[in-house]
């Protein structure tokens, strides 16, 4: 009874990762080293999409005196290598009970996130930071890499990067032999090998957030504004400041600023201080975000950016000599072009009809050639006229409703006047989103007043109902399409 | 369809292990269980072989496709791709009147069920050739259908069912004596493979093929009549007594006489272990982790390891009961068919022994290596105190303290990932215009059917009632109709449509006036199990071009109202639907939307394009993409998308509510994004890119003039 164990490795990958190569090259490598393996998988349903995992046992012995006796299934405290091309199915081995000390991890870093994440209204994810920690101290040894780094398919830099851990009881001249004896994408999967043995020798951790940007800053003319507010808000505020004039111009910002002191001064006066004003903390963002407003002008702006079609030509890859068309999907409907209009003809055009779908036009605007641009060029021009307009006097009405009745409600319940701050998450999207999320908001911030003398405990759970909508059940009363 | 799928095109193709089938005798094969078991079936002998595909077991028809010009044909042996499982197991009758061996494959428990009515048939008519049936049982971690076993059935029809130790050489060995034990017993086997079985990589040693004595290349003397095979009384009376009189019997001395069923440890002591093949690598890993085997197979406690689980032989079992006072039973899943009997063996013997089993493993559910570990440490812990089970207690109480301490360092949820359509797959934006739809005309009662379109039931679709079966989707919807007043949807692949959807379904909604809308995704294959071909696939899976048109099948029936939509079309499909939905009193409406499976097509035209692409030919690439500063992290794109290119990326703005859309670079341009923003007027933050490789002059020229222009213009 003293024969030694197999090796035991788990694959964890998702479809199209290329994780059955990588445990085919393993049990090839092994037998061209003259170790006796076993592999298998489990893809069943997942293999469209979902998680798919290999098992692979390797005898660490070339010439047992039996044949040893694999099993098709890892047992929890006794794998030898896990191997994950997603930091999240990594965490589901820990919890499995595949990782324990004695066990080598080989992970990626960055996230690919499900579906489940995705639906979620604003942010929905899990950070796969938790995860990659909690891994540092439940096993014998992290690598991880940044698969999004990765030129190509991950699968063979994984490979290098498990051959540069030792678990395996053959020499890396094995793996190499078993790429080229595949006959496929030989030269470009033996590079990822090197570039895995590299890189599982100098392990990097990186985090799934993408590099910063650079920070918008106010401009010095503004920045005076700024100072008038507590510490914690002032990065954020001037953010906001710069977003406004590039939205608008100083006298937008300067709008903004007028407002949030309103909001800071209910803030203040609630006691905020010892609340670190998390009322006024919280009306930054969604209030700068509301004021600009993604109408017709803002978006043709943001689709002429000078940087944008460099940037686009980066983001699909093309070489040198190749030419690039975009092509933009814009559906303004009436209401978007009677927005552009002064209120009294805009008013006429655009009568709510109810139960009519909303329609519009779609257009498929090619913005690299000069009369798609121009066209956009010109509408971004509009924006002297804004102010003119009956978009910007509903959108600003709507806003001073909303601060009014957050600084109304400050005064005699703090906390219900955050969530009243938060519930303005339902002003955001375009077209028929936004019309229902403003229908949704306007409602709450009509009669606030009333309630709030007559039965507060109403508004309260009327405003909580608001807020847990918006996030989980957004669509639920979507409007019928054209 | 029919100008894509002219050519073979499966998601694996084994041509290139085919040669592998071709070995001979003391020559190592090397490889995939799915290609030993065709290995397997040549050294028998077959004459015929067929079935139909489906996980885990898919593979296998691709191994018999891709052999079948090369090496069945020369051999001497005929393929079929049967229609469904029914048509493969009606196959096998040509072992009933003839000495042939044939062997047909499909997935068990759900294609045992639809071929059960030919093999109580078979069963009883009894066979003179060998006729093996090699099952995938789709149970536990990766299955896709309800859990059952294949047990019930062949117990009910007195079909021998071999569940083999997953040891390659044993697998092939007991598909050779397969063979034998039908012909010696007349009755029909099943060999059952699990999922990681049926995946697995070994080795055995081979024999040579054989060439059957009766096949393509050498015709039978003549047709046979014999009324005693034929299932009618007063022979189905005759038969009966047969199988439990003559043929069951002569299948246990089969098993005896060929030692089909193991042992393994010590002979004799007071406590042992009966176990399915299947279970023998768990069992040994839970005995070496717990101190009282090997990884060598050494192993302290006696095990009894049944390669056949049915039928048992009482005084094999009672043999190995005898003088033991605990015996432990590891049968998976449920009812205990095996722990039952066993129990009732020991009766009948008046053996005095502890029979454990379910109460000590779980009654359902997989038996992995860690629920197998966890019986046998209760069972070892429950036996009187020695060496053995001290050792065992204390190192299954320092493996769980390991991974306790291990799982402690995670407190976060970890999302979970249901799978869903590929990217570009042309299902998806079917279910997005039936999710609009719904918008419009309020929820429907939508029955769903088995394959890719299943997933729709998932989020973010959540569109289906009802899944009741493969082609069954519209006549599961026939008692919902009148019973709501409304008109129901039912969905179904191609696959389905052929399999049973057409008689079933079609024609039954069709003669019984039903008032709906049945929707027929088309898209050339079998495309869950690794697009497989079909009637209307344009060539059978060995490349012969043929094609069952599903439009002109419909019409023929005297069904009128027939469209085709193009899924990709968002507004186009809404509107077909629209009006199929809204056209009632029209009897059945079926639309057919007739985009080709996306796996297959980027399988055909990713090479082609990268071959154009180097030979300096002009080749376009379209994709999608997001403009981070217009999206406002609403995500509203992807509750009616779901495709896995579309996607989150963070953003340093703190001005976002969240992560912005983002669409990675796996995008493959299949152009819903955009359908969406058309049809719903949802967000213009989408815009396409088309890339021009290799420009002609033309396109340079106006590329030159555009730059120019644009310059002037500021734009770059």
């Amino acid at each position: 009874m003293t024969a030694p164990q197999p090796i035991s490795v788990i694959i964890y990958a998702l479809g199209g990762q290329g994780g059955g190569v990588l445990s085919d090259w393993l049990v090839e490598a092994a037998h061209l080293a003259g170790y006796r393996a076993q592999g298998t998988s489990i893809p069943g349903v997942a293999q469209r999409t979902g998680a798919t995992n290999y098992y692979v046992e390797i005898y660490p012995e070339r010439e047992p005196d039996a044949d040893p006796v694999f099993c098709l299934f890892p047992s929890a405290g006794d794998v030898d290598l896990v191997v994950s091309l997603e930091p999240m199915e990594t965490g589901r081995a820990l919890n499995a009970g595949y990782v324990t000390l004695e066990t080598t991890v080989v992970t990626a870093s960055d996230r690919i996130y499900s579906i489940g994440e995705k639906v979620v209204p604003g942010d929905g994810t899990a950070s796969a930071s938790p995860v990659l920690t909690a891994l540092e101290a439940a096993a014998k040894k992290l690598v991880s890499l940044d698969i999004g780094a990765m030129r190509e398919r991950p699968n063979a830099t994984f490979f290098g990067a498990i051959a540069a851990t030792g678990v395996l009881p053959f020499e890396k001249d094995s793996c190499r032999q078993a790429i080229s004896a595949t006959g496929i994408a030989v030269e470009s999967n033996l590079a990822g090998f090197e570039a895995g043995l590299v890189a599982a020798s100098a392990p990097e951790r990186s985090d799934d957030e993408d590099p910063a940007t650079a920070p918008e800053t106010a401009p010095p003319s503004l920045a005076e504004l700024t100072a008038q507010f507590p510490q914690q808000l002032r990065a954020v505020v001037d953010q906001a400041i710069s977003r406004l004039i590039d939205y608008q111009d100083e006298a937008y910002a300067r709008l903004f600023v007028d407002r949030l002191r309103m909001v800071y001064a209910a803030d203040e006066s609630a006691g905020g201080a010892i609340q670190e004003f998390r009322l006024a903390c919280a009306i930054v963002p969604r209030l700068a975000a509301w004021m600009a407003f993604e109408d017709v002008i803002r978006v043709a702006q943001l689709k002429t950016r000078p940087e944008r079609l460099r940037r686009i030509r980066e983001e699909c890859g093309a070489s040198a000599g190749e030419i690039v068309r975009v092509v933009d999907f814009l559906k303004p409907g009436r209401a978007e072009f009677a927005g552009l209009l002064p209120a009294w003809i805009g008013r006429q055009l655009s009568r709510p009809e109810s139960g009519r779908p909303r329609g519009g036009i779609a257009f498929k605007i090619t913005t690299s050639a000069p009369w798609g641009y121009a066209l956009l060029k010109v509408l971004a021009g509009l924006r002297p006229l804004r102010r003119g307009m009956m978009r910007y006097a509903d959108e600003q009405d709507a806003i001073d409703r909303w601060i009014e009745a957050v600084v109304g409600v400050a005064s005699s319940d703090y906390e219900l006047a955050c969530r009243l701050v938060d519930v303005a998450r339902w002003v955001r999207g375009y077209g028929d989103v936004r019309d229902r999320g403003l229908s949704r908001m306007e409602a709450l911030c009509i009669d606030w007043r009333e309630k709030l003398a007559d039965d507060p405990a109403a508004l309260s759970v009327e405003i909580t109902r608001a807020l847990d909508e918006a996030l989980l059940s957004p669509d639920s009363n979507c409007a019928p399409v054209a | 369809m029919a100008e894509v799928a002219k050519a073979v095109n499966r998601e694996r193709s084994f041509a290139r292990q085919v040669a592998k089938l071709q070995l001979g005798e003391g020559e190592t094969f090397h490889g995939e269980t799915i290609l030993a078991v065709t290995k397997a079936l040549l050294q028998s002998g077959v004459s015929y072989v067929g079935g139909y595909p489906g996980a885990p077991v898919s593979h296998l028809m691709d191994v018999l496709a891709d052999a079948r010009d090369t090496v069945l044909a020369p051999l001497g042996v005929q393929f079929e791709a049967s229609a469904s499982e029914a048509g493969a197991a009606a196959l096998l009758g040509a072992s009933i009147q003839y000495p042939l061996r044939g062997a047909v494959t499909w997935k068990s428990i759900v294609g045992t069920n639809v071929a059960s009515d030919a093999l109580s048939n078979l069963a009883s008519a009894g066979v003179v050739g060998g006729a093996l049936i090699v099952l995938g049982d789709d149970y536990g971690e990766g299955a896709s259908i309800m859990q059952e076993r294949t047990y019930a059935m062949a117990m009910k029809s007195s079909i021998p069912l071999l569940e083999p130790r997953t040891h390659m050489p044993k697998i092939v060995d007991m598909i050779e004596r397969g063979f034998e034990l039908s012909e010696a017993s007349h009755l029909p086997a099943m060999l059952s493979l699990r999922i990681r079985a049926a995946h697995m990589t070994g080795e055995f040693v081979c024999r040579d093929n054989r060439s059957p004595a009766f096949g393509i290349n050498s015709p039978l003397p003549g047709a046979n009549y014999d009324y005693e095979r034929i299932v009618l009384p007063p022979s189905t009376y005759v038969q009966e007594k047969a199988k439990f009189e003559e043929r069951l019997p002569a299948a246990r001395r089969f098993i005896v006489d060929n030692e089909l069923n193991e042992t393994f440890g010590p002979s004799g002591g007071r406590m042992g272990i009966i176990l399915q093949g299947g279970a023998y690598g768990t069992m040994m890993r839970g005995l070496t982790l717990l101190g009282a085997a090997d990884a060598q197979g050494v192993t302290k406690v006696p095990l009894l390891v049944l390669n056949v689980t049915y039928p048992l032989v009482p005084e094999q079992i009672q043999d190995f009961l005898a003088g033991k006072d605990s015996v432990l039973i590891v049968e998976e899943g449920a009812p205990a068919f095996i722990e039952q009997q066993i129990k009732a063996f020991a009766q009948e013997a008046g053996l005095v022994c502890r029979i454990h089993g379910k109460g000590l493993l779980p009654e359902a559910g997989e038996y992995t290596a860690d629920t197998v570990r966890d019986g046998l440490r209760l069972f070892l812990e429950g036996l009187p105190r020695t060496d053995l089970t001290e050792t065992a207690k204390s190192r299954a109480g320092a493996l769980q303290q390991d991974v306790d301490s291990a799982r402690a360092q995670l407190n976060e949820p970890i999302p979970p990932r249901p799978p869903g359509f590929c990217t570009g797959c042309p299902e998806r934006p079917v279910f997005t215009a039936l999710k609009l739809l719904e918008r419009e005309r309020g929820a429907m009662h939508i029955s769903s059917d088995i394959g890719c379109s299943t997933f729709a039931t998932l989020p973010p679709f959540n569109v289906g009632s009802t899944v009741l079966g493969y082609g069954l989707s519209l006549a599961s919807g026939g008692a919902v109709g009148p019973s709501l007043g409304t008109p129901t949807v039912a969905v179904m692949g191609d696959g389905g449509f052929w399999h049973n959807g057409l008689t079933t379904g079609a024609i039954n909604a069709h003669w019984n006036g039903h008032d709906g809308v049945l929707v027929v995704l088309e898209n050339g294959y079998a495309s869950a199990t690794g697009q497989h071909h079909l009637p209307s696939t344009g060539s059978t899976p060995w490349g012969r071009q043929i094609q069952v048109s599903t439009e002109r099948t419909l019409k023929g029936l005297g069904i009128e109202w027939v469209r085709r939509i193009n899924s990709y079309d968002l507004g186009g499909s809404l509107k077909t639907l629209r009006e199929a939905f809204d056209k009632r009193g029209a009897g059945l409406r079926v639309v057919i939307s007739d985009q080709e499976c996306m796996l297959a097509r980027q399988r055909r035209e990713r090479p082609a394009k990268a071959a154009d692409k180097a030979a300096g030919r002009p080749v376009t690439t379209q994709k999608f993409g997001i403009d981070e500063e217009v999206c406002v992290s609403d995500h509203s794109c992807m509750r009616v998308n779901g495709c896995p290119s579309l996607t989150l990326k963070h953003t340093e703005d703190p001005l976002k509510d969240g992560p912005i859309a983002h669409i990675d670079k796996t995008c493959v341009g299949c152009g819903l994004c955009g359908e969406i923003v058309e049809t719903v007027g949802l967000c213009p933050s989408f815009h396409r890119t088309e890339r021009f490789a290799n420009p002609n002059l033309l396109r340079r020229l106006g590329d030159w003039l555009n730059r120019g222009l644009m310059r002037a213009l500021g734009a770059s």
